[in-house]
Parts: structure tokens; C-alpha cells; sequence
């Protein structure tokens, strides 16, 4: 069931169709109350995807998020093949999930901590050797004017 | 060493670039300064936080007559851990730039994050100090954006699931900007990770970067929109300041960058309830140059209002420009950021036992609103309090001198003004002073008990912060013992008097005012050490006597 929850949100995030609490909230100085604000969440994005069958994914604007670039015959021959992915993982609509309580992420092994000991990568030599833009101390780039 | 490249930034050539770009700082004055800063405000020159002294502070007056400010405060800071927060790269300022790198704070193909148990440990530290209830299982998020400065394509962040939230802290307001207690609300406190550094280049057509910084632990902290005005929102980071090097989770300072913020603000017609449209206000380096900015905002904005172009203000990022102290546009925000965040897959929830956030809340020293209360209570005034409680190792050398039985108001006034004095003269903090808490404590004493006088003691003073040693020591070495004994002082005045034939007519003749002469000349024979109450006491019956 959290696997599910997870899914959904990695595939929730990408897609453009937006669930309208998640795009809303880019900076974090939203004063809603944040716990609330999951709840609302993991509830919402079960009903969501069953009510919004009619639009389509905004494949050009996810594209642009996402720096790929694709002509316009691409965009259209991608469209029903990210809908159909959409689609096949809205199965998981019709799991009840009512009874359950919701996780925060999906399982996961571990979560050992590491300790705070510094050490020094070795080959940080040919980290800088791989970099084409590295000028002796810098890594040479763009001038880039907004952030996104 | 990286410090030689930077380029100064001029005040009226802004480039378009990162806000990461104005992080960097031509001056490096480091934390004493800040406690420095303190003293400034018990003389009335040097005071860098009052609105300047012409009809600007009026104006301002004015305008909060009619629109109230709602101003909300995002701090970053930078913890003082020893690793990065997802890799074992050493965090230190100052090196050379791109050598604390791997190919996980790189965001190299394969490189996976590892988060350190000292993150998580400063971030409880942090939430407690300011009163939050922690969540016990928390998450991280990716935050996706591309820019030059984030090589993986992502900060690792909290978004919905924050380490801490809903807390408060509580501060002192000033006495020079009115006094009182505020309690301004805490929304959030997460764990997330810093991006490099962007600098600007000479020819403009491109920019450098240096990753050293990139991954290193930040803590973010969201303040509710209390604040109402430029005061509040400079003590409000004042606090911040305090909290975090109470707690030694940073040393935050903000001409490094390691404490960074970020002001909120928007005006709305007094009675509406409605927000106004909020502005964003970057660049800030100080929290006079908060304050300030601030004002400069209200002013701003009251000013479209007034001339009924509201709807000129508008949500962007503006600069704080301290040349020509003003806000400038940044940027227009289009839209919201689609930052598209979703739960970090390679990273387990951050989960926290009772047992350990108990035993953290154990450890915590007292913090600085604990002890203001703590010194009020003591019975010392709130300009003393506020003294003492700003910076923590001053503190806890008051505490040091007044744990050894020192009179609490004297060992407060040898801090705040002459000590105090000293350490600004000599740049130096109380660390690095020679004069112990103990040997504090026994100079009030021998001044107390009179074994030596108040004068001699301001003298010995400044030779034991300097060079340490022992008031006992130095009170037999130069032989400062007080002269109590009225005998040996009626000698000394009968000497003097009998030296001094002339002043003694004029005296004589009404011209009392000699007695500081005869006095002076007494204090001279006896080497300062004539105790100046009997001193004066005994000289006035002489004088007068053979009237």
C-alpha cells in the first residue's frame, strides 16, 4: 500500500496534470498547516486520477521541466504512450486502501546513519580531469539569468 | 585563498545571476564583532540600528498609522558538522574551491547519499530550542531545478514532511526601539542540503562554480508572519544568531554565509484582513541592513498605495542594495516554481526514538531567553540582561564570576563597561582575556572590603586582562593596599596643608573648591592608596577646623 502511494506521487510529480495542492505549494513558507497538508494529499491523489480521466498530460510543458527537447511530432506520438502509463498504474484506483494507514514513503531497508568523520576522496583528480569546462579552479559555465 | 578571486560586486551593476552570487562577501568580520555590536548600543554614537536621524523615522510613523507590515522570515543555516550531510567530504570555509568534492555531492552516475547522524542530531537540537513539536518519522524530498550551482538537478530537501514544526520563540526588544516581549511563531525547521557557489566573471559572458560548498547541511527555518516591523524582524534574527551558537550547531555568521536570510513582506491597509501581495527581499548581510530594508519596503509600497497603484506591487524577488539603500527588482516571479517534488528514493525515513529526543532535550545548555529571565531575576536591569545573554561565552563568564560569590551588579558593570572596553579596543573576545573568572571575583571583593580602592582596582584591571596573574598577587607586588587608618591620613593632610601655605588662604577666602587640590596632593603622596571617602572627611575638618 505505501509502494502504491509512492508510485503515484513520483508519477504525480512528473505529470503535468497537476493535483492542485502539489503545484501550489513550491516554497516552503506556505502557512497552511503541513501535516494536515499530507493527509489531504494521500487522500486526494486516490480520488483525483479517477475524476480527471478527460485532460491530457501536458507533454511539452513536461518536457520543458524537464530539458528534453521534442519536436512537435514527438510530443504528439508520446502523448498516448505516457497516457497509457498513467492509465495502468491508475489500477491501483481500485485497491480500498480506507482501512490503511498512510505512509510517508515507500519502505525501505536500512536507515542506518553515518557517522560525521570527515575523509577525502582519493581520485578527486579525475573527477576535475572529466569536467570539459574546468579551468584549473572553476568549473567554467554558462551565464545563466533566472533561476527556473 | 578563494577570497583573492572574488570580484568586487558594484553597488549598481546588477547582473541577473543566482542570488548564491551575492552570498559572497568582500569583508570578513567574524563573530566578535557581532557581540561588539552590542556594546555599540550603550553609547549613543555608534548605534547601526536606529532609522536615521532625519524625518525618515517619522514618515514611517505615519504610514504605520494607516497600513500594517506582515513580515515573515526564512533563515538558513549552516551547520558546523565535519562531513557534508550525504557524503564524507570534509565541510570546512575557506578552502580551496572545488577540493572538497566525490561523486556523490558531484551528483556522479551511481553515487548514492548517506545521511550523517549529526545532521539529524542538530536538527532535533535545533527544533527543541525553538519550542517544536519534531516528527518523529520525517522524510526527504527532491526539490528539481536546473541551475549551475545544483549538480545533481535536485537539492535534497523536507517538503511536506518537515523534521520540525509549530514551534515559538521569544524575544527582547530592545530598549532604544520601545522594549518588550515578543513571541514571534516558528512554522518549520528542516534538514536539507546547500548548492555551490556561482561567482560572476570580469567579461560577463560566463560564470565560474565551485562545488566545495554543494552538500553541505543546511537547516531552514520558517517563521510565521508575526513580525510587524524592521525592529522586530533584526531581533527576530538576532535570536536566531543566539539560538544557534548557544546550541553550537553553527557559528552563524552572516558575512560568511553560514546564517543567511531571507525577509518576507507585504502591507496591508490597517482592519483589512486580507494579506497583502508579498515581496521578497534578498541580499541582506546584516540585520541593521534587514531592518533598514524593511523600512525602506513599508515606504515603498505605502507610497504605491497612497497613490493608488497597489496593483504595481507585485510577487518578485527584490535586492537589498546597500549602496544606494534601496530595494531593487530582481526578478518577476512568472508564476509559482514547478519544483516537482517527490519523496527522495534513496534515502530510508529519518525516524526518531522518544528515548533519544528525551536524551537530547537532556543535553541542551540553557538557551538565551532562559537566562535573560534567569538574570532578571537576579535583579539586574534590562539593558544588563541584554548585554550579558548576547553572546554565550560572555555569559557564561558572568555566570563563571558571579559562581565564585561576586557581588552580581558589580561583576555586570566590570563586563559591560570596562572589560567590555578592553575587548574592543584589542579585538579579542572574552576567551582569549587572561583575567580568570576567579581572579574577577577577587578583585570585587578586595574593592568591597575596601582592601584596596575603586580607582586601583580599574588600574590592576587592565594589567590582568592582559597579563593574568593573581589580584593578591599584584596588590602585595605593588603594594596597593588601601590606607585606611585615619591617623596616617590626618599626617599626610597636615603635610600637604602645611606645604601649601597660598592655597590654604585662598581656601581660606572662600574659594572651597581648592579641597580637590589639597585632595589631589594627599592621593600623590600617598600613591593613590589613601582611602578617598576618610580621605575627604578628614581634610574638610582641617581645613575648615582652623578657620
Amino acid at each position: 500500500m505505501a509502494a502504491t502511494r509512492a508510485l503515484l506521487a513520483a508519477i504525480s510529480s512528473s505529470c503535468a496534470r497537476r493535483i492542485k495542492i502539489q503545484s501550489s505549494t513550491s516554497s516552503s513558507s506556505s502557512s497552511c498547516s503541513i501535516l494536515q497538508f499530507q493527509r489531504r494529499e494521500s487522500i486526494i491523489i486516490a480520488r483525483s486520477f479517477s475524476s480527471d480521466t478527460n485532460s491530457s498530460p501536458d507533454i511539452s510543458r513536461l518536457a520543458e521541466t524537464a530539458r528534453i527537447s521534442l519536436t512537435s511530432a514527438e510530443i504528439k506520438e508520446c502523448e498516448p504512450k505516457i497516457r497509457q502509463v498513467i492509465d495502468w498504474f491508475g489500477q491501483l484506483q481500485h485497491v480500498d486502501v480506507n482501512s490503511v494507514e498512510p505512509a510517508i514513503r515507500a519502505e525501505m531497508e536500512g536507515g542506518s546513519l553515518r557517522e560525521d568523520a570527515p575523509e577525502t576522496f582519493e581520485n578527486r583528480d579525475s573527477i576535475r580531469a572529466s569536467i570539459p569546462s574546468f579551468d584549473e579552479t572553476y568549473l567554467k559555465v554558462p551565464k545563466v539569468v533566472n533561476k527556473e | 585563498m578563494s577570497t583573492t578571486l572574488l570580484r568586487t560586486i558594484q553597488p549598481n551593476h546588477f547582473t541577473l545571476l543566482g542570488t548564491a552570487l551575492f552570498r559572497r562577501n568582500r569583508t570578513t568580520t567574524t563573530s566578535r564583532h557581532i557581540s561588539v555590536r552590542c556594546l555599540g548600543s550603550q553609547t549613543a554614537s555608534s548605534q547601526p540600528r536606529t532609522a536615521p536621524k532625519n524625518h525618515g523615522s517619522n514618515k514611517l510613523d505615519e504610514i504605520l498609522r494607516d497600513y500594517e507590515a506582515v513580515i515573515g522570515i526564512e533563515t538558513h543555516v549552516q551547520l558546523s558538522t565535519s562531513t557534508k550531510a550525504f557524503c564524507t567530504c570534509p565541510n570546512t570555509y575557506g578552502s580551496k574551491p572545488n577540493t572538497s568534492i566525490c561523486p556523490v555531492c558531484m551528483g556522479l552516475p551511481g553515487a548514492l547519499p548517506v545521511l550523517s547522524s549529526k545532521v539529524v542530531d542538530f536538527g532535533v537540537r535545533l527544533g527543541l530550542a525553538l519550542n517544536c513539536g519534531l516528527s518523529l518519522k520525517s522524510k526527504f524530498d527532491r526539490k528539481q531545478y536546473f541551475y549551475p550551482d545544483l549538480p545533481k538537478g535536485y537539492q535534497i530537501s523536507q517538503f511536506d514532511v518537515p523534521i520540525a514544526s509549530g514551534g515559538y520563540v521569544d524575544v527582547d526588544i530592545p530598549l532604544e526601539f520601545g522594549g518588550g516581549h515578543r513571541r514571534f511563531g516558528i512554522t518549520r525547521v528542516h534538514m536539507e542540503e546547500d548548492a555551490g557557489k556561482l561567482l560572476h566573471s570580469d567579461t560577463g559572458d560566463y560564470s565560474q562554480v565551485d562545488l566545495n560548498r554543494a552538500g553541505v547541511p543546511l537547516l531552514e527555518i520558517v517563521s510565521e508572519p508575526d513580525m510587524r516591523s524592521g525592529i522586530e524582524a533584526a531581533e527576530y534574527g538576532s535570536e536566531m544568531q543566539r539560538i544557534v551558537r548557544y546550541l553550537g550547531v553553527s557559528n552563524g555568521n552572516m558575512q560568511e554565509g553560514s546564517l543567511r536570510c531571507d525577509v518576507n513582506i507585504s502591507i496591508r491597509p490597517i482592519g483589512q484582513a486580507q494579506f497583502g501581495t508579498k515581496v521578497e527581499i534578498k541580499n541582506l548581510n546584516a540585520f541593521s541592513a534587514m531592518s533598514r530594508a524593511i523600512d525602506y519596503e513599508i515606504t515603498r509600497q505605502a507610497l504605491l498605495y497612497n497613490q493608488g497603484q497597489a496593483d504595481q506591487i507585485v510577487t518578485e524577488t527584490r535586492l537589498w542594495d546597500e549602496g544606494a539603500q534601496k530595494t531593487v527588482t530582481m526578478r518577476k516571479k512568472e508564476g509559482l516554481a514547478d519544483y516537482r517534488y517527490f519523496p527522495e528514493p534513496d534515502l530510508p525515513e529519518v525516524i526518531l526514538t522518544q528515548e533519544y529526543v528525551d536524551s537530547i532535550r537532556a543535553s541542551l545548555p540553557e538557551l538565551p531567553e532562559a537566562k535573560r529571565r534567569r538574570y532578571e531575576a537576579m535583579g539586574l536591569g534590562i539593558q544588563d540582561v541584554l548585554f550579558l545573554a548576547n553572546d554565550v561565552s560572555v555569559a557564561e563568564y558572568f555566570d563563571q564570576v558571579i559562581g565564585k560569590g561576586a557581588d552580581v551588579k558589580s561583576a555586570a558593570n566590570w563586563l559591560m563597561s570596562d572589560i567590555a572596553a578592553y575587548l574592543k579596543n584589542e579585538e579579542l573576545s572574552i576567551s582569549d582575556v587572561k583575567l580568570t573568572p576567579q581572579e574577577l571575583a577577587e578583585l570585587i571583593a578586595a574593592i568591597k572590603d575596601e582592601t584596596i580602592s575603586g580607582k586601583i582596582g580599574k588600574q590592576i584591571l587592565f594589567e590582568l586582562l592582559a597579563k593574568g596573574g593573581t589580584v593578591q598577587g599584584m596588590i602585595k607586588e605593588k603594594d596597593l593596599v588601601q590606607i585606611t587608618d585615619p591617623v596616617e591620613i590626618e599626617k599626610m593632610i597636615m603635610k600637604v596643608i602645611s606645604e601649601s601655605p597660598k592655597q590654604l588662604e585662598q581656601y581660606r577666602s572662600g574659594r572651597t573648591k581648592l579641597q580637590g587640590f589639597f585632595a589631589g596632593q594627599v592621593m600623590k603622596m600617598s600613591k593613590g592608596k589613601a582611602n578617598p571617602a576618610l580621605l575627604n572627611k578628614i581634610l574638610l575638618e582641617k581645613l575648615d577646623a582652623k578657620e
